[in-house]
């Protein structure tokens, strides 16, 4: 077909309508924005090669082309989803695009053409239906934009100085430090979506405590002199970036540990730095990725994934640990990857075998995927008991 | 009085009535006049002088009045195959004449297409007050969909006893001469060459190889917009370079004709030589002044004109003579200066949709 400009936004944004009505269902029922977040990036994505792209290239755009354009459409879409870092799981969220395209596709070959005279020689125009299609679309994007506008949590600035804790959460605000502000004590996190961002806590029981809620997010925190965890999680999804945490010092603490999170919902702790503590990084019972970090001096394990744990450890830096660099255990399956472990200390404290300074322990059940990890600077480079597996692939 | 007269009971007269159907009117409310009750009489009859087994069109050459669903996806639900449809979608499926004249007749059943017409050519239109006066009869909404006005033979040729209109019934002799570069042409070239004759093509320009008789967004808003900003000079002009002979590219005819140059038995030459046949597919006499209703319409209205072309608007009303309580409206052939491709089954729905957005905003109906 030929379509004309306006022809091109009206058949696209009438069959998108739909997929919007869907994804504000989505958006309800699952108390997350993406579907709707992503139906407005299709739109975009649409209108803008349409009017840039297609429009100009395509006079005449035969039928077979909706797989090809369809396909660059998607690669688009997912190139901003990912460079902008927006949420959207990936297996929904192509769901959700092929449900769009396919209801275009039947709607642009069939369903416009039977219900409206004369759709092809008008180049696909819908008249006073497309611009009422138009209209809906962008009154469901804009309301749902206002929506996401005034449900968004107070940002609260932390002044410069020093502020006595523990500083306890229990509303959905964004928390974030000015330079130079610390909060001595410890900060407690007692309520859903809360963001902290640049602050830095010195002391406390726990450095932060994250427990029973969900969707918090610790951006750029320092934590240090904590006289348990670094960051403490217990049932409850976080996403943890680019930290520092300091448990030099501490002998019984962890830096990061995330307990009992199954069925939270995946937790990310991603580009942070730990020294210190017995475990630098450790998640029992959890979904987790946990990469990118650099975890170094620590006296048990330096990242540990245990408990019937299940994730990734991938592209971390793991130095001068005692005993155990990285460690899958207790029914724990583990997808281990384009990690640098150097320099495992053996732990002459104890006859443990487990702990001669290995630089990959799988243990009781547990199974791990490796691939190109580095391990060769260890005593021992892997080690596997108790009905454990190491699988190359 | 019923509401609308259709002039002409050919292919887009039938168009024309199915879509006025589907808009919601009556076979009562409908007259079509014509000479044939069979829409394809004379369709029919030109086709099987050039043997054509396949139409030039696509899925969408079809009389139904939406584009969807088309003979394509007919094809598929009685032969129980997906083919028809993938070819469709590549734009490689092209309807065979029977599957098409089978489309025609059952749609002629369904439609009560012979309750609504009456046998008789119309001689004369005159707008009168609230309407068109048809012969005496009259009707507030009138589309003329005459037809072609006969077939063409060169001048220099009339009167030839070896001449020989494609579009009439023929054999082949030993050496047949075609006239012509359209697709009756390139038909004519195979048809002749697979009954052994020797083939010599005149023509006076290449042919140009597209698949459709114009360039695609001429079907559409897309390229219709650019088209009816023209000025008439300009649009004299883009008529006549869109409307030079065609036939579609493919090996379909490229290789049985190379296969023939090879052996000696196809060539071009610049005029009629001594073969014992010459074949016109030369088409259709072209123009208004030819049909002699069009020609006393121009006339007696004033109407505007261009060239050979009969002065439409964009929507193949004829300017100056509708009102919010009448319509006249040219569909098919003489309509080409609404839309250069009026003569396929395309430009037959696009003359018949606006006619019917016509007729539904008056206050007539």
């Amino acid at each position: 077909m030929s379509y004309t400009l306006r022809g091109r936004f009206d058949s696209r944004l009438a069959a998108l309508l739909p997929l919007l009505l869907v994804a504000c269902a989505l958006t309800g029922a699952l108390h997350r924005w993406w579907p709707v977040e992503l139906c407005a990036l299709m739109a975009a994505v649409g209108l803008a090669l349409d009017a840039q792209v297609w429009h100009r290239l395509l006079p005449y755009q035969p039928a077979w082309a909706i797989v090809p354009l369809g396909l660059v459409e998607l690669g688009a879409l997912m190139a901003i989803v990912y460079g902008f870092r927006l949420h959207a799981p990936l297996w929904p969220a192509l769901g959700l695009f092929a449900g769009g395209w396919l209801l275009s596709v039947l709607l642009g070959q069939a369903g416009y053409p039977l219900f409206r005279l004369g759709y092809a020689e008008e180049g696909g125009e819908l008249g006073r239906v497309g611009a009422a299609a138009a209209a809906a679309v962008m009154l469901a994007l804009a309301g749902s934009a206002a929506t996401v506008v005034v449900r968004q949590p107070p940002v609260v600035h932390l002044a410069a100085g020093v502020h006595h804790g523990p500083l306890v959460i229990s509303r959905r605000e964004v928390l974030v430090g000015d330079p130079g502000a610390v909060v001595r004590g410890g900060i407690v996190v007692r309520h859903d979506d809360v963001a902290i961002r640049d602050v830095t806590v010195r002391g406390g029981e726990n450095g932060i405590d994250v427990e029973g809620v969900s969707g918090t997010v610790l951006d750029g925190v320092r934590v240090s002199g904590a006289r348990l965890d670094g960051i403490h999680v217990r049932f409850a999804d976080v996403t943890i970036r680019d930290c520092s945490v300091d448990m030099l010092g501490n002998r019984w603490g962890q830096g990061i540990d995330v307990s009992y999170s199954m069925g939270y919902g995946m937790v990310m702790i991603d580009g942070c730095h730990v020294t210190g503590g017995m475990e630098g990084i450790t998640t029992h019972s959890a979904m987790a990725d946990i990469s990118h970090n650099t975890v170094s001096r620590t006296t048990a394990r330096a990242i540990s994934m245990t408990e019937m744990s299940m994730g990734a450890v991938d592209g971390n830096q793991v130095s001068n640990a005692l005993g155990i660099g990285l460690y899958c255990n207790d029914h724990s399956m583990c997808d281990v990857r384009r990690n640098v472990v150097v320099g495992t200390r053996p732990d002459r404290s104890t006859s443990d075998t487990t702990r001669v300074g290995v630089g990959l322990v799988v243990s009781y059940r547990s199974e791990a995927q490796v691939r190109d990890n580095e391990l060769g600077a260890n005593p021992v480079q892997t080690r596997s008991f108790d009905l454990s597996q190491i699988k190359k692939s | 009085m019923p509401a609308v007269a259709v002039v002409g009971s050919g292919l887009a007269g039938f168009t024309a009535y199915q879509t006025l159907r589907r808009g919601g009117l009556e076979p009562g409310q409908i007259t079509v006049f014509g000479p044939d009750l069979d829409p394809v009489a004379a369709w029919r009859v030109r086709a099987a002088a050039i043997r054509q087994r396949e139409m030039r069109s696509e899925s969408d050459g079809h009389c139904l009045p939406t584009s969807f669903p088309g003979l394509a996806f007919r094809s598929v639900r009685r032969r129980r195959s997906p083919l028809p449809l993938l070819r469709s979608v590549v734009d490689r499926y092209h309807p065979s004449v029977d599957e098409f004249l089978e489309h025609v007749e059952e749609l002629r059943a369904r439609s009560r297409w012979d309750e609504s017409v009456v046998r008789r050519r119309v001689e004369r239109v005159r707008a009168v007050a609230g309407g068109f006066e048809l012969d005496g009869e009259r009707f507030a909404h009138v589309l003329l969909a005459p037809g072609h006005p006969g077939l063409n033979v060169p001048e220099e040729l009339r009167g030839d006893r070896r001449v020989v209109h494609a579009y009439e019934q023929h054999e082949y002799a030993r050496t047949v001469t075609v006239v012509g570069a359209g697709l009756a042409a390139a038909t004519e070239w195979l048809n002749a060459l697979e009954a052994g004759a020797e083939v010599v093509s005149v023509r006076r320009r290449e042919p140009v190889r597209r698949p459709l008789n114009v360039p695609r967004p001429y079907f559409s808003r897309r390229g219709l917009g650019a088209f009816h900003r023209l000025a008439p000079r300009e649009r004299v002009e883009r008529l006549r370079s869109l409307l030079v002979p065609s036939y579609p590219p493919g090996r379909r005819f490229d290789a049985p004709l190379l296969r023939a140059q090879a052996e000696g038995r196809f060539r071009v030459a610049a005029a009629v030589n001594g073969s014992e046949q010459v074949i016109c597919a030369t088409g259709f006499l072209h123009g208004f002044r030819h049909d002699p209703l069009l020609a006393r319409l121009v006339d007696e209205h004033g109407l505007e004109t261009a060239d050979d072309w009969l002065v439409l608007d964009a929507d193949s009303a004829v300017p100056g003579l509708g009102d919010g309580t009448r319509t006249l409206a040219v569909a098919g052939a003489p309509a080409q200066w609404a839309f250069p491709a009026a003569d396929t089954l395309a430009g037959a729905r696009y003359a018949a949709h606006r006619f019917l957005a016509r007729i539904g905003s008056c206050r007539t109906r």
